[in-house]
């Protein structure tokens, strides 16, 4: 690796590995570390609040937000193992914050948070050095990392690995289904959009599917388990992690 | 003003009393709209061509070459306008085939191919462009099988934003890229709908 | 019954309907993509102009309507407004019925369909035929259109072939092209045979007053050659400022639509026939409808009314995939009648709340519109409006409770350590119905609450 510098961050777990992930959530902390930076991790953060934006909820959305700014405050970079809690981030609530009197500080919370691939390739402007036993992967891309930095990010630090084989899955402009409270809200529609995922991944057999959202895995291997089959599937920074050569 | 256009105004412009900031119209050159891989180095009719085949459309040059093609098709009857009788007339006369250049709707069905002037064609898409000006009877342009549209070398432009740069007191204008075509019945393509399955542009050298 | 409307319409759909209308949606987007990349260095550039004039003209539409309603009756073209669908009905039929026109023939217009225009007619003892063949089928049928572009998408060719036989169009045959004959044929007499022709329209230009129209089967070109009144009914938000703006749009609307560089045949139209024309209408009459567009104009969403009604959201729309056109229950399906219908509905919003929640907000429709309409973000501003007004969302859990744990750090986490206790409960003990409603379709991985904050812990002391 080219850069080994001293950047301290602001780490934001994402709810959801807060609650099923830790294994990705330590991993994102030790790809950071090995990338030189100096890792906080603020104790009281909860969840962007994403589930009550995307329910239209604006009202309760704004809340989870200004205690998420509480606790990210400072002007130290956020970075976060998610392409959609960063899109929460600077995107979501530009729009639930519109008119608000808080908006411009939401819009600098924003600014300061990155999605962990888009920061690594971007902002520390790492070459990722790696090394595997032979491993074939197909690359997941969520919907949040649309317009982003995070697929090309994630495909370089990948492309940095010895012995990593990366796939593209076919009909790659398809969500998978997942979209939060749709998933359960409209469950025939977001299975249907899985399987059809599930049938792209499948043509390719890789030895697991990644993705920079968890979000997106979890509905596809839970689908896959589901139907009795199994889908190994891991974030693109446990890939990462798994590479360092020490 | 009908009490119904200072409704809809009314309700436009309370609409629009709430907005912000409006949005300026954009600067922009038409040059830049142009689809620059579909010209050819070799000039416009070549680009034409190759453009109205892609389309299914035929491209001609000669007056020879069309009565073989309708020699082909064996057509016996069309409507030739009067201003191309005396030239392309009496050539498909002469091949044994018979004109009018009345376009008698009575009998409608009768005519096999219909030949009038065109105003125009564009090299970027392959599109004739017809104006009601130029064209002798709308529906000898649409009705049958087979349409000719005859033009000179001088009315080829380049791109789309050129056949509008061109657009005069006109109030009819159609562009004809290709024949009539639907793609409705499971997304399979039919040529020859409504209007005509052939659609061909002779260009002739400026008079 | 159990569900949201969409979602049960996606469950009972048929197999093959949805084999077809995937496989439409998905090739048309493959083939939209390829000739916009091939034919242009930088499509979005394109799409960002189209966006801004668009927006441009809707933030002007007062000014520029005027402008347009002014040329119009320069040009010598009748020009009416209709402030709903009831109104716009009854301008249609006071033209019709002043003139004596009894045969109508009709060439595909969303506008018209809108307002159930065919049915209004034909129950006032007009006969209205539709002349695109897709539209034909449908009202051969009884049926509405389940797609923008691709009216019977949802129709194979046997179903097309017993319809045809059923009224006297011939032997059943299945072949498309026979299919399409014998649509021509039928249509040829009844065009020359029409007192009156009606069409939508695609642009209006401000600047001089012509209307653009497009087709790709003539059918338009036929509604308005051999009669002698033609009816153009459009939303008022078709409106743009110049006539150079038409190849902006051109360019865009046929590539998106359907892969084309340009439709067949695209009509400018500024007034009725001159007079060394022997065919084409005596009479243009345009009717401009308003019918919601100008609370839409108002509302936060405005924005949609930047659609060129291209149907590239529909064609990428994984969820339009699953459920097919029907599902929308409105003339607008896809992402654009999710934002469209309920805003347009205006009382009957509750009707159509279910639409803007039945997406994963995946944002694909955003990255195919040629006029970059955020269809994402007006989605969740809906979902926002039906919050607001207390619409029931039947399968959604609330966010009270989410909102009241998640801005209470202790709760927050002594709940992460709780809800372990899941791991060794049975499916059907879990209260939450939302995941009750994901453990029906999928697994859930083990819960590790807590488990990365100790480790965080254990790594600071270290």
């Amino acid at each position: 690796m080219e850069s080994r510098q001293h950047t301290q961050v602001l780490f934001m777990a994402t709810c959801l590995c807060d609650a099923f992930f830790a294994d990705v959530a330590k991993a994102a902390v030790e790809v950071l570390e090995h990338a030189g930076c100096e890792v906080l991790f603020p104790e009281d953060q909860t969840c962007c609040g994403q589930p009550a934006f995307n329910s239209g909820d604006f009202a309760n959305g704004r809340k989870v937000a200004r205690h998420t700014a509480k606790v990210f405050g400072g002007d130290l970079p956020i970075v976060v193992p998610s392409g959609s809690c960063g899109a929460m981030m600077t995107h979501g609530n530009s729009i639930q914050f519109e008119g608000e009197t808080d908006c411009d500080m939401m819009a600098t919370l924003g600014g300061r948070t990155w999605e962990i691939c888009d920061f690594l390739s971007n902002q520390l402007n790492i070459n990722w050095e790696g090394s595997l036993q032979e491993t074939r992967v197909t690359m997941h891309h969520s919907c949040h990392s649309r317009g982003s930095q995070t697929g090309a990010s994630a495909l370089a630090l990948l492309g940095g690995i010895q012995g990593l084989e990366v796939q593209e899955v076919g009909q790659a402009d398809q969500c998978c289904g997942f979209g939060g409270t749709f998933s359960v809200a409209f469950p025939n529609i977001s299975a249907g959009m899985g399987e059809l995922k599930l049938s792209e991944v499948e043509k390719q057999q890789p030895d697991y599917l990644v993705s920079a959202d968890m979000s997106c895995l979890m509905h596809l291997s839970g689908l896959a388990e589901k139907s009795g089959g199994a889908l190994p599937v891991r974030h693109v920074v446990q890939i990462l992690r798994d590479s360092i050569v020490s | 003003m009908s009490d119904s256009e200072k409704a809809v105004f009314d309700s436009v412009r309370s609409a629009l009393k709430a907005k912000g900031e409006k949005t300026p119209y954009p600067e922009y050159d038409t040059a830049d709209l142009i689809a620059r891989p579909r010209l050819e180095s070799g000039g416009l009719w070549q680009s034409f061509s190759k453009n109205i085949s892609a389309v299914n459309g035929k491209a001609m040059r000669s007056i020879d070459e069309l009565v073989s093609f309708l020699l082909e098709k064996k057509c016996r009857f069309g409507h030739c306008s009067l201003e191309w009788d005396s030239t392309i007339g009496e050539a498909i006369r002469a091949a044994g085939m018979r004109t009018s250049t009345e376009f008698d709707r009575e009998r409608f069905e009768d005519y096999e191919f219909g030949i009038t002037s065109g105003s125009g064609a564009v090299a970027e898409t392959g599109t004739i462009v017809l104006t009601d000006a130029e064209t002798s009877d709308r529906l000898a342009a649409l009705s049958p099988w087979i349409h000719i549209a005859v033009i000179t070398e001088d009315q080829l432009v380049e791109s789309l934003g050129d056949a509008i740069g061109r657009f005069d007191e006109n109030n009819y204008i159609v562009w004809a890229t290709g024949p009539s075509k639907t793609a409705d019945v499971e997304g399979i393509l039919i040529e020859g709908v409504h209007g005509p399955g052939e659609q061909i542009c002779l260009c002739l050298p400026n008079r | 019954m159990k569900g949201q409307p969409i979602d049960r319409f996606s469950s009972e759909l048929a197999a093959d309907t949805r084999t077809a209308v995937i496989a439409s949606a998905s090739s048309t987007t493959e083939k939209r993509s390829h000739i916009l990349n091939s034919d242009y260095p930088d499509p979005n550039r394109l799409r960002k102009l189209a966006a801004q004039i668009k927006q441009h003209t809707l933030d002007h539409l007062d000014t520029y309507l005027e402008q347009a309603v002014s040329k119009m009756r320069e040009n010598g073209v009748k020009v009416h407004f209709a402030s709903d669908g009831d109104a716009a009905r009854e301008t249609v039929l006071s033209i019709l019925k002043e003139k004596g026109a009894r045969k109508i023939v009709k060439s595909k217009s969303m506008a018209s369909e809108e307002i159930h225009l065919n049915e209004f007619l034909e129950k006032n003892g007009l006969e209205c035929l539709e002349s695109d063949l897709g539209e034909f089928i449908v009202q051969l049928d009884g049926d509405v259109p389940s797609h923008i572009v691709r009216p019977i998408i949802h129709k194979n060719r046997r179903e097309i072939a017993n319809t045809f036989e059923r009224e006297g169009l011939g032997e059943y045959n299945d072949d498309p092209e026979v299919i399409t004959r014998r649509a021509r044929a039928f249509f040829r007499s009844r065009y020359m045979e029409s007192d009156a022709g009606i069409t939508g329209g695609n642009f209006i230009s401000a600047e001089s007053g012509r209307v653009a129209l497009v087709t790709n089967e003539g059918n338009a070109r036929f509604s308005m050659a051999p009669n002698r009144l033609h009816i153009a009914l459009i939303g008022i938000e078709k409106v743009i400022p110049r006539d150079r703006d038409f190849s902006v749009f051109l360019n865009l609307l046929a590539r998106s639509a359907t892969a084309q560089q340009l439709t067949v045949y695209t009509q400018f139209i500024s007034g009725p026939r001159v007079d060394s024309q022997p065919s084409g209408p005596d009479e243009m009459h345009v009717v401009l409808m308003d019918n919601g567009r100008s609370d839409t104009l108002g509302s936060n969403c405005s924005e949609i009314l930047r659609c060129i009604r291209c149907g590239a959201c529909q064609n990428v729309c994984p969820v339009y995939r699953q459920a097919s056109g029907h599902a929308y229950r409105a003339t607008y399906g896809g992402p654009v009648g999710a934002v469209l219908s309920p805003l347009l509905a205006g009382d009957a919003f509750p009707q159509y709340s279910d639409l803007p929640r039945a997406s994963s907000l995946c944002g694909a429709c955003r990255e195919v519109c040629p006029v970059d309409i955020p269809i994402p973000d007006l989605l969740v501003k809906l979902r926002a409006k039906g919050k607001v007004e207390g619409i029931p969302t039947p399968g959604s859990p609330s966010m009270g409770g989410f909102a009241r744990g998640a801005t209470s750090p202790g709760l927050w986490r002594a709940g992460l350590r709780a809800a372990n206790v899941m791991n060794s409960l049975p499916a059907s003990w879990i209260p939450a119905p939302a995941l009750r409603s994901w453990l029906d379709q999928r697994t859930l991985p083990t819960w590790k609450g807590g488990e990365f904050r100790r480790w965080m812990k254990e790594r600071r002391k270290a």
